[in-house]
This record gives structure tokens, C-alpha cells and sequence, in this order.
């Protein structure tokens, strides 16, 4: 039985495989490197966050009253009095040179008509060419303004009026960091897509080389070819799995409140799903340049179209529903639900059970072409 | 005559490994010099320090006076792989090279039409080079390094791979420009070509050993050499054992139908041969003495310095089946194969015995290796029914597969791995034994001069061990048939004759093989031939069988101007009559052959050739290679 | 110059010759644009949240009115016995809203109540709008209550550039930037690599053609695919995102003409310096598009990039041409604002270009 095990035509297979692997430098880098690399430099740099926003004032008042509210702004933590204006020309050349995200203008008559307990109008200037950062800095300006004008009737009047308070809790990411949903969300990609392209690779590279009528001489069956090519890439990239969630916690302080156990499961699934998509590609092609530029058809959609990134809700509503048919989505979905929800397969399920349809199809589909291909 | 090309103690390390040992070459202006050697000799460093495409690591070499690098616009280079665009057509790939050397466009036009009526190529001028056939596509090089006239033309190995009608073509291409002025430095693995060269030098393990005319080497050996004919070919190789026990005889060398004696006097030696072959019951049927060929030369100065391998028997451990007398291994019934509208393969009729050797010949193109892929169920056929190794219904079982071993033309090992790990993982696959793999392996080492080596990646390993590896690789697990598509092609003489020491010994055996290569010498030891041309399957028979089947005689001509000679005739009968054959001329004739000397004789003389020797010799395998495509050509 | 004019035409011809790859080349840079353009954006709307009325009165129902009202959220059915966190678990909500059982009653005794917003924060932008949102809701609400006094101070918010906050005015110049930052070097990359690969780069190397030539040569025939491409895409880019010029194009003309020839000149430097092509590829693709993706401040602002990371952003040709063309196509800043951009674009190609040239001054085989 043993031996018969050891005899077994996949190891010389799976050997040789591992040994290609072992000697080419470049793969090696390109499948250890940006689970790290890529994590890191994703992590900190895709950062939506709106903080600090420069402000320019245009003080006509020049008044206590004016000066109040300046301070209110000075004092939140979201703007940074830039500098002071003596027009509004002045301040809108200024927006438009890009010196400035918003500007404030407080009229002349802004003194007077606090006296008079009147409504005393200010203006508000965002730039929102960039639309989240514009409505980001429009919601927080409505909530200074809005707390100054609770402070002023509070002054104004004894009596509290009865009011109702937003409690707000943040779940799961008290801080609000933003890398912990770029992390959560880069791990599958990076998984599916270094699995596509390693396997692409290794696999029209023996088409490319010749070797490949070399190999379809010996008795070797597809099955065991195409298993024994899949398995090394699957283990090293089983690896990162357990990489990315390292340095995410190291660096980024990404909680694992979940188990471990599903995420690395979901994750070997997913480098399946890479892998079966990268030998689908493959069998497509003719040579490695090929095989690269196809995947420029098929890696953007993945990547863009699964809200690993940027939400999902931001897309266009028919364009939503098409997430689902993403493997990396339902990846994102379940790190996001393991990491830093702590939910388990109970919740999870539906996204589970895509990724093993996903990748039972893949897989399927790729061992058909694949077999297609060599007879 | 000035100089045309100074190296001084050229040399070059790669890593620490020395390529080239401190080579000096002068080469004068208007010669064709050729450098000759083994496999991994260190030739293609010269080439690419002379081209200027790379640095020395000391030494210096100048081209009329000029440094390397200077001297790039007056030298033209052909390296061993075809370095065209592929997907540019023939003619764009010629204007952009003379572009690039600033010609005019009249220039390009004129050289460019010129040339590819020179090569026979002028139909073909909106053809992409991709779909050129091999032999094309080496000339189209060529034409490619002659469009800016260069003063220097340094070729490497431009004829590996390519047919003998093509390299035929090609060379008398070259001698054509040489007679122009133009120097030339050639390698080459073929030493019949070698022969057409001016001077030659014998480049050994980095190092140059010998440099003279050809004539001077021959010279130098200071043997005579005896050619002798067996009565049954397949006594040949018992014959070369006895002989090479003989101390009169310094060195036996097969030649296909032919064993070439190297004796210091000729009247001893063939004595010497009779009674000892007598003595064995072998019959030898022909005596010839001569002056040794530039080849002879070769190899007795390789076998001099160490350069032959070792042929150490195959470790076999199986015994094939009983099998049924003339049962057949590998057989076609109407074979075909279509690609689109291009019938790359019509209606072929193969069968090969267990134990027998088959050779599949043609000129590039002609599709011989379409049909061997069919016959090992690599790619599936259009028509026809095939049988391999006892099956006729699936090819691609992995039982039939076990039985077979295949060596591709396409280069065959995994290139990232080590000689040691693409062992291992031959042996794996084909599941050889666990207690025979060390055996094999080290089998596989020695035979191919790699002992010790295992651990070496095998990218960096150059072409010809390479060849010998994969034989050994696709022969590990004892298959009883065995393809083998061009396994000689750029490897040494020396090698080659391992080569085939080792292909016979499988055939004993009862293993079935089939087997092509451009070398038509080796093919005479075939059992039986098959000529293709395109896609048909022209002439076949043993390959006593094709020769008689050609009609006529083949008259040889030694004369003082090979060269011109061929020329002067070319002209006045058709073209496949006369061939080059070193410094040789074979002349095809209908008429008694006595009546046809005299004439050629009296022709040759009004252009004031001399006539040397003249005789009737029977056909080689080369001469009925060529008049067979040539006539094949001239029909259609 | 000869010399530069036969290597383009070779390059030309080569290119036209595979019609795959033309096709690939034209099409590939819009299908990019075109998708980024559409999914790629930070500007929710529609987030489905959950309310848990516990009260069931008039009021009540009114502040979950006032959520509805708002564009941001949609509210979706929840079980009556469901937990509310359970929604945000199973990624039913982003948030869930629970309105505790006295909320009229306190409200007309006039004590202040408070509604519990428990926000999904694994998006931590979308749980800041939601945040924001939160506040404003309440206030809103507060304000129709109390209908009493105006409020003392009355901000009027005016969105500049782009008011509808269309993220498309936003995200369409900067995409139509990182569209062309990835085919037009990867392109070069290839057919340099090739030659490298193939050995072809033989041939070239004893024709005695100067490195510069050879170059030159090759980086017109791709500027020339490289224009194509930007016209194409332009052409694109200007229904599909409702942009025009805004003022002033010639800054925008000229740097386009310089990003172009940047990004071509990379991808020269990258394919003399790498004679592999799935190797080439690689860095082509890691470098441009990666980078141009994340560090242009296409849709990340760059101010947030840590201040470590920041320079390699100023490496990036890309970063200075979203610049270029935001301002052109939504702020008509022209020359006064935008005068650096051609300057330093003019310069990293100048870099690149010597950097490949460097590689492959020699014009020998390295050994």
C-alpha cells in the first residue's frame, strides 16, 4: 500500500513542480512579497479619511460674535484656520488654486443681527470636486454650526428644550481605521490574484518552453499533471493566508475576533478559485505574454467589482448585484466577518458555501480544459 | 594579403567558468575561415566578441585595425538562432536592417532583390519570416547581414538544422561572396562544409590546437586512410570492435555504410583488415585508399585530446516478451494530417518491425515531424488508421505510453531544473524501479560526459550535452519503441557516433525506432529510409534499396577549383546533377560514365580547371537525398 | 535620425501586425477607464439600515420619516424579535437604529431622549458619513419638533465645482489619468524585452545603431499608439462622465503630451533593463498602475498617505497629471495653478529616459 503511494506518478510530478518553483526567484518574490508589500503600502495609503480640512475666512464682522464662531471651527478637530481674506474674490481664487478645501464668509451685518436675536446667515464654501471629502466637510461644518447654535439658545434661554440625541455606537472598529477595511479586504484579493497568476505562468510556460509534448509522452495522466501542478502553488500560497493576517495584526492592529480555522479554509478556497481561474487563462493561451495581458481582462473586473476597497454601495445599483458572482466579495465579506465582527460559519454560511461553489466550478471547468487541452 | 581580423590571447570567464583560454586567430582579408570543434568548445564566445556584442575579459581583437565595437558597420553576424522578426515579412525585415545601416532606398531595394534571387527566394518576399521553413529562414539571415556589403561576415553555425539541400545552397551562397572579397569566420558542426573553407582551426576546450588549409590538417595526421565496404551493413559495427584490436590500424571511424581506416601504410593495413575479418566470417567487400578527409582529421585529433565519450552499456533489466516473429510496432495505414486547407501529411504508409531502424528523411517542411507526432499520438490524425506498440484504438493510454519513449526536436528538458532533478523526475514519472534508478542515472551521466556534473542547472549547459541528456531520459524506462526526432541535430561528430553506438545497441535489443536528422551518413544505418517531400512519402526501402533504385551514375571529381567548377556546370546541365561534397564534385549521369568523364573532363578544361581524379563511385545516401528533392522541387 | 525613423516604422509595422494586440491596445485603456469609472467610488447613498421602534407613536414614526427622508439611507424590514446587531453581523445593514420605548413621552415632558445608532464601522468612511448623517438627522428632526425659535446662526452651504457631488467630476478626470497610465509602457516594455528575448536585440547590436537611436525609435513608434489611445479615450471619457473644458486646455495639451511620453519612456527603462517578458510585465504593471492607482490621489487623498510613503507619490507621473486634468476639466485653474505639472512631468521623463539609456549604452550582451 505504501509503496504504492510512494511509487505513485504525482510526487515525481509534484517534485518537479516544486523544484521549477524553488528555482525561479522571480515567482517565489512575486507570491511572498505583496502579501506583505502590498498589505503595507495599501493599508496606509488608501485612506480616505478627512481630517484637517484648511479653511479660509473672510471676516467682514470683525466682531465678538464672529470671532465666537471662528473658534468653533478652529476648535473641532476637522478644520485648520488656513488664512484670513479681505474679499470673497479673494477666498474663491484662492479655492480654485486648490490652497483651500472650504471657506467661510461671515457678512458684515453677522453682529447686528445676533443682537437682534435674528437669524444671522453665514456662508459656507466647499470645494467638492472630490464629492466624499465636499460632503464629508459639509456634514461637519452642520455640526459645528449646529453645536454653537444649541450653546447660543442654551445662553439665550433657562428653560432646556426637549431634544433628541443621535447616540451613535460604532461596532466593530471603534477607532474608525480605514486600513482594517482595506486589509480585510486586500487579503482575498491578493489571494485569488497571485493564484491566477502564478498558475497562468507556470502553466503556459511548459506550452511555451516545448517541454510540454515531452511531458504528454509519459504516462502520466491529466489528473495527476494538473494536480501535481496546482498543489505548490496552493501550499505556498496557503502560506500567505497566515502572512497577511500576521502583518495585518502587526501593523495595522487588524483584530482576529473569529475563528482562525474559517478564515484560513476560506482562504485556501480562494487561492483554489486564483488558481482555477489562472489555469482557465492558460489554457487560452500560447505563450506567458499572452496569458499576462488576458489576465488584464479578467483581474481589473475582480479586483474593482468586489468591494475590497472602496463600498459596495458606491457603485451603480445594477452594478451591484454582479458583486455577488466575485469570489473575492464573498472573501471580503467573510475576513471582514471572522476578523473584526467575530461572527462564524452560523452567519457566514451563505459566503462560504459561494466560495466552495465558486471554486468547486473553477476548478472543474480549469481540470476539463486543462484535459481537453492534452488529448 | 593584409589582415583582416587580429585576436590576441582573447579571453573570457563567465562566473568564474573559463569559456576562452587565450585564442589568437589572423585572418586575412577574402578568406573563408572556419572554426571547428566539439560541443561546448567555447566557438560562440569568439563570435559574440568579434560581432562586439560583448566585452572580452582580456585580450583584444581588431578588425582591419578597428576595435570590435568600431567595427560594426562593416561586419555582418548570423548567430546560431534564427535572429529575424518573426512577424515582419520578408522584405520588411530586409529594409529595416539596411535602414538601420543607414542604406539608401534604392540600395535596399536593389541588394534586397539581388540577394533573394541569389538564394532563390524572390517569390517569397511577402512571406512573414515566421513561416519560412528553416532553411529559408537562415538565408533570409543572410541576406539580412549581406545588405549593407559588410566587409566581414561572421557566422555560427548557420546550417544546424537545415537540409542538405538548403546547406548545399547556403554554402554556395558563401563561396559565391567569398570570391567578392569578402572575409568570412564560420562554425560549424558539419565537416563537410568545413571542407569548403579556406583555412580551419580546431578549437578544443577553450583553446585553439590546430589552424592550417584543410589540405595542412589532412596533412599533419600523416595517415593514409582506407575505406572499407562490408558485404552486410549490420556486421559493421562487429567489424569496427575487431579492428580497432589491430595495432597496425591507429583508428577505425564509422561512416554510415563505411568504415574509415587511418593506417600508416595502406598495402599493411588492408592486409592487416583481411585476415582479421576473415578470420571472423566477415565479409568485406571494398577496398578504397585515399587521402583522410578534414573529418578523419577531426576526430582522430578529438579521440587525441580526450574529447570521446564513453558508450558504456546500457543497464538493461528487463527482458522484452516473447513477441511474434515481424510483429509490428509502429504502423500507418493513410495517414493524414490537414491544417486548415494545407495538407501538411497525404496518405503515408509506415511499418516498423520490432528491432529495426527507421528514418524518416526530407528537406525542411517536408513534414516528417507532423507525422512522427501522429505515429506517437501526440496530435491526433485527419484520416487513416494507425497501430502503436500492439494498440490500434487509443494511443494516448498510459500502458501504450509506458512502452514508448520520445525525444522531441523541440528542446526536451526542463531548462530551470538540475541535470540530477530532470533524472529523478523521468525516472519518477516513468516509474522506473527504486532499486534501478541509481544505476540508470549514473548511466545517463556517463554517457553524456556529465559524471560528477548532476548538480549543474541545465540551462547553462551547451546544446549538444544537452541532446545526449534527454536521449538518456527518454530511454531510462526501457521503452521498445522509440522516436526520436532529430536527437543529432548540432551535435558533434564525435558525439554523434556515441549517438548512434547507442541507438544500434537499443535496435539489437528488439526496441523499434523511428528516427529523422539531416545528417544522411548516419541515416545509412538505418534499416530502412523513407524520403519525404512535401507530405508525401516519395521513395522507401533499405538503404541499399533507394540507391540502386536511382538510376544513372555518380561520377566523383577532384579538381584544383571545386568551387568554380560546380559553378561552370550548374550552368550547363540541370541543377540536381551536380553537388558539393566537401572539396569533392558529384556529378549525376545518365550515359556510361567513362564516355561522361572525358566530357566533363574536356568542359572543365576550356575554363581552365584541371581535372585531378575522376571516377564512378556508388550513390550515398546524400546524392540520393539531393536528386530526390531536387527533382521533386523541379517538378512542382 | 534616419536611424530613429527606420526603428519606429519597424515598431509600427510590428504592432499592426498583430491584430489582437492592436485591438487589445486601443480597447483595453477604455474598458479600464470605463470600469474604475463606474465602481470605483467612496460616495455612498442608498445604505441599507434597520429601525427598531420601540415606542410606535406619532412622533416616533416622524424622526423614522426624517430617515427616510435622507438620501443616505434606506430602511429595510427588520423581524420583530431580531436583535438589531444580528442585522449588521449578517450584512443585512450599516446601521441599526433603535428608538427606546418613551421616546414621545419624554419628549413632551421635555426631557431630552436619545435614539441609539449602532453604525457598521468596518468601513470606517462610510461609518464617518453615517456619522455625520446621524447628527444632522437628529438635529433635523429636533428642529421640526421644537418649529419654535430660527436658529441664531443660519449656514449656507454652497458646494463648489461640483455641486451635485457627482463623484463622476471627481473620480472621471483622475481615471481617465490611471487609464492611460498602464497600456501605453507595458506596450513599449513588451516589444523592448522582446527583442531581448528573442535575440533579436543581436541583430540591432551589430548594426551599430546608438543606443539613443534605438530608443528614440521605439518610444516614438508607442507615442504614436500612446496618442491614439488618449484620443479614443477622451472621447470616451467626455460623455460618459458629462465633463468638458473648463478654460484654458492648452496646460492640459501639453502635459497630456508629456504624460504620455513619461509613461512610454518608463516603460522603455523597464524593458531595456528587464530582457524578459512576463518579467517586464510584471514591473509595468506593479509600478504603473499600481502606483498610479493608489498614490495619484485619484481617489485617496494624497494628504493622508503617511508622510513616509508621500515621496514615492512624487515619483509618480500620474499624481501630476490627475492634477492637470481635474483642474482643467472641473476648476479651470489653467497655467496659474498648473505651470509645475509639464515642468516636472518634462523631468521624470527626462529621468527615465536617461536611466534606459544607461542600460543599454553599451549595446552589448552583459556577462
Amino acid at each position: 500500500m505504501s509503496d504504492r503511494f510512494f511509487n505513485w506518478r504525482f510526487w515525481p510530478l509534484f517534485f518537479k513542480e516544486l523544484n521549477e518553483l524553488r528555482r525561479n526567484r522571480r515567482l517565489i518574490g512575486m507570491m511572498l512579497l505583496p502579501p506583505t508589500l502590498n498589505l503595507v503600502l495599501l493599508g496606509f495609503a488608501m485612506n480616505p479619511e478627512v481630517t484637517d480640512l484648511r479653511l479660509g475666512i473672510v471676516d467682514e464682522s470683525r466682531s465678538a460674535e464672529s470671532r465666537e464662531l471662528i473658534s468653533a471651527f478652529a476648535e473641532s478637530k476637522s478644520f485648520v484656520p488656513a488664512a484670513y481674506y479681505s474679499s470673497v474674490e479673494e477666498l474663491t481664487r484662492a479655492l480654485s488654486g486648490g490652497e483651500l478645501e472650504a471657506g467661510l464668509v461671515v457678512p458684515s451685518d453677522f453682529a447686528k443681527k445676533r443682537a437682534r436675536h435674528e437669524s444671522a446667515e453665514v456662508q459656507l464654501l466647499v470645494d467638492s470636486v472630490n464629492s466624499n471629502t465636499g460632503s464629508i466637510a459639509g456634514g461637519y461644518a452642520a455640526r459645528v454650526v449646529g453645536a454653537l447654535n444649541e450653546k447660543i439658545s442654551l445662553n439665550r434661554t433657562s428653560v432646556q428644550p426637549a431634544r433628541a440625541e443621535s447616540r451613535v455606537s460604532l461596532f466593530y472598529n471603534a477607532g474608525l481605521q480605514n486600513s482594517w477595511f482595506i486589509v480585510t479586504g486586500m487579503i482575498g484579493m491578493l489571494l485569488v490574484m497571485l493564484g491566477s497568476l502564478v498558475a497562468s505562468a507556470s502553466m503556459v510556460k511548459e506550452k511555451e518552453v516545448g517541454t510540454v509534448e515531452q511531458l504528454l509522452m509519459t504516462p502520466a495522466g491529466s489528473a495527476e499533471i494538473i494536480l501535481a501542478k496546482m498543489a505548490p502553488i496552493f501550499l505556498l500560497l496557503s502560506v500567505d493566508i497566515g502572512l497577511s493576517t500576521l502583518v495585518g495584526n502587526f501593523v495595522f492592529g487588524v483584530p482576529l475576533r473569529g475563528s482562525f480555522t474559517l478564515l484560513y479554509f476560506s482562504g485556501m478556497l480562494c487561492v483554489l478559485s486564483g488558481i482555477g481561474i489562472g489555469t482557465i487563462i492558460a489554457t487560452f493561451t500560447r505563450s506567458q505574454q499572452q496569458a499576462q495581458l488576458m489576465s488584464f481582462f479578467v483581474n481589473p473586473p475582480l479586483s474593482m467589482l468586489s468591494g475590497a476597497t472602496t463600498p459596495i454601495e458606491a457603485m451603480p445599483q445594477w452594478m451591484q448585484p454582479l458583486t455577488n458572482l466575485n469570489p473575492v466579495k464573498h472573501f471580503a465579506v467573510l475576513a471582514r466577518g471572522v476578523m473584526l465582527k467575530g461572527v462564524g460559519l452560523e452567519v457566514l454560511y451563505p459566503n462560504f458555501l459561494a466560495l466552495v461553489v465558486f471554486t468547486i466550478i473553477l476548478v472543474g471547468v480549469s481540470a476539463w480544459r486543462f484535459r481537453k487541452q492534452l488529448n | 594579403m593584409s589582415a583582416a581580423i587580429q585576436v590576441r590571447n582573447l579571453v573570457k570567464n563567465y562566473n568564474g567558468f573559463e569559456a576562452v583560454k587565450g585564442v589568437d586567430l589572423d585572418i586575412s582579408a577574402g578568406e573563408i575561415f572556419g572554426i571547428i570543434g566539439p560541443d561546448g568548445a567555447g566557438k560562440t564566445s569568439v563570435f559574440q566578441v568579434l560581432g562586439g556584442v560583448m566585452e572580452p575579459t582580456s585580450g583584444e581583437a581588431r578588425m582591419y585595425g578597428k576595435s570590435t565595437v568600431d567595427a560594426r558597420p562593416f561586419v555582418g553576424y548570423l548567430t546560431q538562432t534564427f535572429s529575424l522578426y518573426q512577424d515582419l515579412s520578408v522584405a520588411e525585415n530586409l529594409r529595416y536592417v539596411g535602414q538601420l545601416r543607414l542604406l539608401k532606398r534604392r540600395q535596399i531595394e536593389e541588394r534586397g532583390e539581388h540577394y533573394l534571387q541569389m538564394f532563390d527566394m524572390a517569390r517569397f518576399k511577402d512571406r512573414l519570416a515566421g513561416s519560412l521553413s528553416g532553411g529559408m529562414k537562415q538565408k533570409l539571415a543572410l541576406a539580412c547581414a549581406l545588405i549593407a556589403e559588410p566587409k566581414i561576415l561572421l557566422l555560427d553555425e548557420p546550417t544546424t538544422g537545415v537540409d542538405p539541400v538548403s546547406r548545399r545552397e547556403f554554402w554556395d551562397a558563401l563561396a559565391g561572396l567569398a570570391t567578392g572579397g569578402m572575409t568570412m569566420v564560420v562554425a560549424t558542426p558539419y565537416l563537410d562544409e568545413a571542407e569548403r573553407c579556406h583555412r580551419v582551426a580546431l578549437m578544443y576546450d577553450g583553446e585553439i590546437h590546430q589552424t592550417g588549409t584543410p589540405a595542412e590538417i589532412r596533412e599533419q595526421l600523416g595517415l593514409q586512410r582506407l575505406e572499407v565496404r562490408a558485404a552486410d551493413l549490420a556486421q559493421l559495427g562487429a567489424a569496427e570492435d575487431i579492428l580497432n584490436r589491430i595495432p597496425s590500424i591507429n583508428d577505425v571511424q564509422r561512416f554510415g555504410d563505411r568504415l574509415d581506416l587511418m593506417v600508416a601504410n595502406v598495402e599493411v593495413g588492408e592486409q592487416a583488415t583481411r585476415d582479421a575479418l576473415g578470420a571472423a566470417g566477415i565479409q568485406a567487400t571494398e577496398f578504397k585508399s585515399g587521402a583522410p578527409t578534414l573529418e578523419n582529421s577531426f576526430v582522430a585529433k578529438l579521440r587525441e585530446l580526450g574529447g570521446e565519450l564513453k558508450t558504456s552499456p546500457f543497464p538493461r533489466r528487463r527482458q522484452f516478451r516473447e513477441r511474434a516473429a515481424d510483429a509490428i510496432a509502429i504502423g500507418a495505414h493513410d495517414l493524414g494530417k490537414r491544417f486548415g486547407s494545407f495538407n501538411a501529411v497525404k496518405n503515408i504508409n509506415i511499418e516498423v518491425k520490432y528491432g529495426e531502424i527507421y528514418g524518416l528523411l526530407g528537406a525542411n517542411g517536408a513534414g516528417k515531424t507532423t507525422t512522427i507526432k501522429m505515429l506517437c499520438g501526440l496530435i491526433g490524425a485527419s484520416s487513416g488508421k494507425m497501430e502503436l506498440a500492439g494498440e490500434s484504438g487509443s494511443l494516448r493510454s498510459s500502458f501504450v505510453r509506458q512502452r514508448i519513449g520520445y525525444m522531441s526536436q523541440k528542446f526536451s528538458l526542463y531548462d530551470d531544473l538540475t541535470i540530477e532533478e530532470n533524472l529523478n523526475f523521468f525516472a519518477g514519472v516513468y516509474q522506473v524501479p527504486r532499486e534501478e534508478r541509481e544505476e540508470k542515472k549514473r548511466w545517463v551521466l556517463e554517457i553524456s560526459g556529465l559524471e560528477g556534473k548532476g548538480d549543474l542547472v541545465t540551462c547553462s549547459l551547451p546544446g549538444g550535452w544537452k541532446q545526449r541528456v534527454a536521449f538518456g531520459c527518454a530511454v531510462m524506462h526501457e521503452p521498445s519503441v522509440l522516436f526520436l526526432d532529430e536527437p543529432t541535430s548540432g551535435v558533434d561528430p564525435l558525439a554523434r557516433r556515441a549517438f548512434w553506438k547507442m541507438i544500434n545497441g537499443f535496435a539489437d535489443r528488439g526496441v523499434a525506432v523511428l528516427i529523422t536528422t539531416h545528417y544522411l551518413e548516419e541515416a545509412e544505418q538505418c534499416n530502412r529510409l523513407g524520403f519525404m517531400v512535401a507530405g508525401e512519402l516519395v521513395a522507401e526501402g533499405t538503404p541499399s534499396g533507394v540507391k540502386a533504385a536511382q538510376g544513372g551514375h555518380l561520377i566523383e571529381l577532384i579538381t584544383d577549383e571545386p568551387q568554380a567548377a560546380a559553378d561552370l556546370l550548374k550552368h550547363t546541365r540541370e541543377r540536381w546533377r551536380i553537388s558539393l561534397f566537401g572539396d569533392r564534385l558529384h556529378v549525376v549521369v545518365d550515359a556510361n560514365a567513362e564516355f561522361e568523364i572525358e566530357g566533363l573532363k574536356k568542359e572543365l578544361a576550356t575554363a581552365n580547371i584541371s581535372v585531378l581524379e575522376a571516377y564512378e563511385m556508388p550513390y550515398s545516401l546524400e546524392d540520393v537525398f539531393i536528386s530526390v528533392v531536387e527533382k521533386a522541387r523541379n517538378r512542382g | 535620425m534616419k536611424r530613429i525613423i527606420a526603428q519606429t516604422r519597424k515598431e509600427l509595422t510590428q504592432f499592426s501586425r498583430d491584430r489582437l494586440t492592436v485591438v487589445l491596445a486601443l480597447v483595453l485603456p477604455m474598458i479600464l477607464m470605463w470600469l474604475i469609472g463606474s465602481s470605483v467610488s467612496l460616495t455612498v447613498s442608498d445604505l441599507p439600515v434597520v429601525v427598531q421602534d420601540f415606542d410606535q407613536t406619532p412622533t416616533s414614526r416622524r424622526y423614522v420619516e426624517t430617515i427616510r427622508a435622507s438620501l443616505t439611507f434606506r430602511i429595510v424590514p427588520l423581524p420583530i424579535t431580531a436583535a438589531p446587531e444580528s442585522a449588521l453581523d449578517k450584512e443585512k445593514a450599516r446601521a441599526a437604529i433603535v428608538i427606546p420605548a418613551d421616546f414621545e413621552a419624554d419628549l413632551k415632558r421635555g426631557k431630552s431622549t436619545e435614539v441609539q445608532w449602532l453604525i457598521d464601522g468596518t468601513d470606517a468612511n462610510t461609518a464617518n458619513v453615517m456619522r455625520n448623517n446621524a447628527a444632522m438627522i437628529s438635529q433635523a428632526f429636533n428642529q421640526q419638533n421644537a418649529a419654535s425659535v430660527a436658529p441664531a446662526i443660519n449656514a449656507e452651504m454652497r458646494f463648489w465645482f461640483n455641486p451635485g457631488h457627482d463623484s463622476n467630476q471627481y473620480i472621471g478626470p483622475a481615471v481617465f489619468a490611471v487609464g492611460l497610465a498602464l497600456f501605453p509602457p507595458l506596450l513599449v516594455a513588451l516589444a523592448m524585452s522582446r527583442e531581448g528575448e528573442q535575440k533579436t536585440i543581436l541583430q540591432v547590436y551589430v548594426a551599430s545603431i546608438h543606443a539613443h537611436e534605438y530608443l528614440l525609435g521605439k518610444i516614438l513608434a508607442y507615442m504614436i499608439v500612446a496618442i491614439g489611445e488618449w484620443v479614443l479615450t477622451l472621447a470616451l471619457a467626455i460623455p460618459m462622465f458629462g465633463i468638458w473644458f473648463k478654460g484654458d486646455p492648452t496646460v492640459f495639451l501639453i502635459s497630456s503630451f508629456l504624460y504620455l511620453f513619461c509613461n512610454v519612456c518608463f516603460g522603455a527603462m523597464a524593458g531595456a533593463s528587464i530582457p524578459n517578458q512576463a518579467a517586464a510585465i510584471q514591473a509595468v504593471q506593479n509600478v504603473c498602475f499600481l502606483l498610479s492607482f493608489l498614490l495619484s490621489g485619484f481617489v485617496f487623498p494624497i494628504s493622508n498617505i503617511p508622510s513616509w510613503l508621500r515621496w514615492v507619490s512624487g515619483l509618480v507621473p500620474a499624481r501630476y497629471f490627475v492634477e492637470v486634468s481635474r483642474d482643467v476639466f472641473v476648476r479651470g485653474g489653467g497655467w496659474p495653478a498648473t505651470w509645475h505639472v509639464p515642468v516636472v512631468l518634462a523631468f521624470l521623463s527626462l529621468a527615465f529616459l536617461f536611466k534606459g539609456w544607461m542600460s543599454l549604452r553599451k549595446m552589448q550582451i552583459d556577462a
